[in-house]
């Protein structure tokens, strides 16, 4: 490099721009961007400096920030004059997955509640949804078999196909997806004891041909039964989301569905809470109907993260009932911020599990 | 006796021998199982009774020269062992496990 430098010897070099992107912290994982190994393809040509900044999710809630503190930075460097950032991302493969059935897919979030009602299947499918539009590869497993309503939202209510004894999932929202909805017809009850739903759920999980995919969100029946457990001892998840009213936060009842998370070891990526306030398509104005700052006092009180408040808001309801998400439908709706931001935090706390979580295997 | 997450996390599962079970724990207690001494307390229904947690299993029914013949991972929480016997169908936690801790520190600090 020197003699390349010979003529122009303000340029810096590649030491110099790394020493500078050291001072960049990742707010979530604690450590430097250069350490982390986000920094790819640094390339330095006379006054400009190009490079690749890699995060561990598209769908980053502070990509931005990172990407301006880095940009300046550099730009104080002596001998710099253009600073070109590339944003690029790799979704970190869970450090326990590769071992099953899902050996494509790098994360998996279970979205739960304490009670049903709580708008769970709602959360889960705009969560699952922002992820896509944010550039990553999601699947949606709708794992409520008693009361599978993610048809609906998603618009497809025909049977997926099969090739030989693989299931191909259906696509829609930017999604692949699959529920128990699609192999039985919406309208007929599923009465069936609890190996059934094992039986079926196993099926969801490993017949179907998920391929490569960043995230797999996991849509369970409300409470704590057999889907769950068969879930926690099945697959290893990446972690659980838990969403709830305020009200249902005051009586205690998201407390069963944390116990159960905590119990079988499955990370809590932290609290939703939905139904937070109402917005009057009249005249738009906010109340609070269950009361406020239940989820976050909860949260806190438990030391877990609180991923933020949904309104409940007549769009998002009948957005579910077209069959296409609000966040894709009327992306910059306030319900649909919301949601996208959630949806940021999620992928924000999968990455800080994929970092901490040790890889445990039978030696 | 109250256990602290550390204390029940395991990082290290090993298999020494078919018949020894090594689990290495996060607050760096290291755990030795012989396969007869866990067999002997397998927490499934049909060896304890689910009601009363009484054994149903008693002791002297597991010979001593029993295996493992298989160990797998549950989820994140348990492990559940195939014994030499045929026997598969209990799940230990890993809160149980290091209750079960054999060792004599663990066994003064339990009583």
């Amino acid at each position: 490099m020197a003699f390349w430098n010979k003529d122009r010897e303000t340029a810096p070099g590649e030491e110099q721009v790394l020493a500078v992107l050291k001072k960049v912290l990742d707010p979530d994982l604690r450590k430097d961007i250069v350490s982390l190994g986000f920094i790819r393809n640094l390339k330095i040509e006379g006054s400009s400096v190009r490079f690749d900044l890699n995060l561990t999710t598209p769908a980053c809630p502070v990509r931005d920030q990172m990407r301006d503190q880095a940009v300046e930075l550099v730009k104080a460097l002596p001998g710099v004059e253009k600073v070109e950032v590339n944003m690029t991302s790799e979704v970190r493969q869970s450090p326990q997955i590769d071992r099953t059935a899902l050996k494509g897919v790098r994360n998996i979030v279970a979205v739960g509640s304490g009670k049903g009602g709580v708008g769970k299947s709602t959360i889960a499918v705009n969560i699952a949804a922002s992820l896509a539009a944010a550039g990553a590869r999601v699947g949606l497993l709708d794992g409520d078999i008693y009361g599978p309503t993610t048809p609906i939202m998603l618009g497809i209510e025909t049977a997926p196909k099969s090739i030989g004894n693989r299931i191909v999932p259906q696509l829609a929202a930017g999604l692949k997806f699959m529920s128990m909805g699609l192999l039985v017809k919406t309208d007929q009850p599923l009465i069936w004891r609890g190996p059934m739903a094992t039986k079926a759920l196993q099926q969801c999980l490993f017949d179907v041909d998920w391929g490569e995919l960043d995230y797999l969100i996991i849509d369970l029946p409300p409470g704590t039964g057999d889907v769950h457990l068969t879930l926690a001892q099945a697959i290893p998840l990446t972690g659980a989301v838990i969403v709830s009213t305020p009200q249902d936060v005051g009586l205690r009842i998201s407390m069963k569905t944390l116990r159960m998370f905590q119990q079988t070891r499955i990370p809590i990526l932290g609290i939703v809470e939905n139904m937070s306030y109402y917005i009057c398509p009249h005249c738009n104005s906010r109340d609070q109907l269950f009361g406020e700052g239940g989820g976050s006092r909860a949260a806190a009180e438990l030391g877990i993260p609180f991923l933020g408040e949904v309104p409940l808001d007549m769009a998002i309801r009948s957005q579910s009932d077209l069959g296409t998400p609000i966040v894709l439908a009327q992306p910059e709706a306030s319900s649909s911020r919301s949601l996208r931001e959630i949806a940021e935090k999620v992928a924000a706390q999968v990455s800080i599990r994929s970092y901490e979580a040790p890889a445990l295997e039978v030696e | 006796m109250a256990l602290d997450a550390r204390a029940t996390t395991p990082t290290r599962i090993k298999k020494l021998s078919p018949g020894e079970l090594l689990l290495v724990w996060a607050d760096g207690h290291e755990t030795h199982f012989p396969a007869p001494v866990l067999r002997r307390e397998c927490p499934c229904a049909a060896c304890r009774d689910e009601m009363t947690g009484a054994r149903i299993l008693l002791p002297i029914h597991v010979p001593d020269d029993i295996e493992f013949r298989r160990i797998d991972l549950v989820g994140q929480y348990a492990l559940q062992f195939e014994w030499t016997d045929g026997h598969r169908t209990g799940i230990f936690s890993f809160d149980f496990l290091r209750e079960l801790c054999p060792c004599e520190v663990c066994r003064a600090n339990s009583k």
